[in-house]
């Protein structure tokens, strides 16, 4: 978690505890997210933090407006993803070989509930006021390779610096690490407020 | 998916960061690019290809690294040329990229400020622009091969091609 303030740390890990819970009751089973990494990186860095691979990975992504704006992602690779959309579904894992209307639904639907319930906290944490006032956009799907995944949510941000404030976490479902979670990519103005907040991670 | 060619698996490969550029007069040159444009400036008779991956349309001033924007990064790249010839190069150019992977905002995508504005820095620097491959809503995997010229383009779930 280097160069963020604990307050900051501690504010990430109340929305994962919060996500947690959401992601348990969604999938009727235990379920949590372990905040795994909360630092700025470098921009080659940031963009290989879902892999440096080719093989694809699936997800969904929302753009939040508001008082902590930015992009939430969800991802896993694609084999994880599609055992993600079968227990969403009510199907035994393994069960969907391929991404119909139906899984991709199911994923999206996912990063709108645990994305939402993780930034909720967040937002009030920072002293946003009106915490109801983050407006996600609706969840887009994608499946892509993980650079070009993480190269269009980055794009937020790097304008303004060559390093990248990132937020990511990973599920752990009936005890298990799966590989899937949400990467946060905080907006300029949210970069603001975590650096008034105490976090340190503002790209110099 | 796609894989990549036995040749582009057999021959050496530098790998072109988000924002840099690259030099070569041999094997291949390779980025991956979703709404960025991997522009590639290819003198054949000299045998030498720059590839850079372009983020945003205008550097405002902020021009390092000066891969990182299009306005920044033709130039740049004609000088690291001139700098491996020995002499003004002359230069053909190929694009790839520009996408809208996520459907967010509103406005022009970033993606195709990013084309258009490379566009207009060749056009500036008399460059012809010989082949594209851009907009869409897919990322996409671009090799170089440096002693052809070819620029393959590989995607998840849509296929192949080589410009």
């Amino acid at each position: 978690m280097s160069g963020v303030s604990h307050e900051i740390e501690t504010l990430f890990r109340v929305g994962a505890t919060q996500a947690s819970r959401a992601l348990a009751a969604w999938l009727d089973r235990p379920a949590s997210l372990v905040v795994e990494r909360l630092e700025s990186l470098p921009l080659a860095d940031a963009v290989a933090v879902l892999g440096r691979g080719d093989e694809p990975i699936c997800g969904a992504g929302m753009q939040v407006a508001g008082g902590l704006g930015g992009v939430i992602l969800l991802t896993a690779p694609d084999a994880v993803g599609l055992i993600l959309a079968d227990l969403v579904l009510g199907r035994s894992p393994g069960t969907s070989r391929a991404w119909h209307d139906l899984e991709r639904s199911a994923v999206m639907e996912t990063a709108n509930i645990v994305g939402c319930r993780y930034l909720n906290p967040l937002a009030t944490g920072l002293g946003v006021e009106d915490a109801g006032a983050l407006i996600p956009s609706p969840p887009c799907f994608v499946r892509d390779f993980p650079a070009t995944v993480m190269q269009a949510a980055l794009s937020m941000q790097t304008a303004e610096s060559d390093s990248v404030l990132l937020a990511t976490t990973e599920f752990s479902i009936d005890g298990v690490p799966t590989r899937c979670g949400l990467v946060f990519v905080p907006d300029a103005a949210a970069l603001g407020r975590l650096a008034a907040a105490g976090g340190r991670g503002r790209p110099a | 998916m796609t894989r990549p060619t036995d040749r582009a698996a057999a021959v050496h490969a530098d790998a072109v960061a988000i924002g840099r550029i690259g030099v070569a007069t041999q094997g291949m040159l390779r980025t991956f690019v979703g709404s960025c444009v991997a522009v590639a400036l290819l003198d054949r008779r000299r045998g030498l290809a720059a590839l850079a991956h372009v983020m945003l349309p205008a550097s405002h001033g902020a021009a390092t690294p000066p891969g990182k924007f299009a306005d920044t990064a033709v130039p740049e790249m004609l000088r690291l040329l001139a700098e491996r010839a020995g002499e003004a190069p002359a230069c053909t150019a190929k694009l790839v990229g520009g996408a809208r992977m996520f459907a967010f905002g509103t406005g022009t995508p970033i993606g195709e400020q990013n084309v258009a504005a490379l566009e207009h820095a060749l056009a500036v620097a008399r460059i012809p622009v010989i082949a594209r491959d851009c907009g869409g809503d897919c990322g996409r995997r671009v090799s170089v091969d440096v002693a052809t010229g070819a620029v393959t383009v590989e995607t998840v779930g849509h296929g192949t091609r080589t410009l």
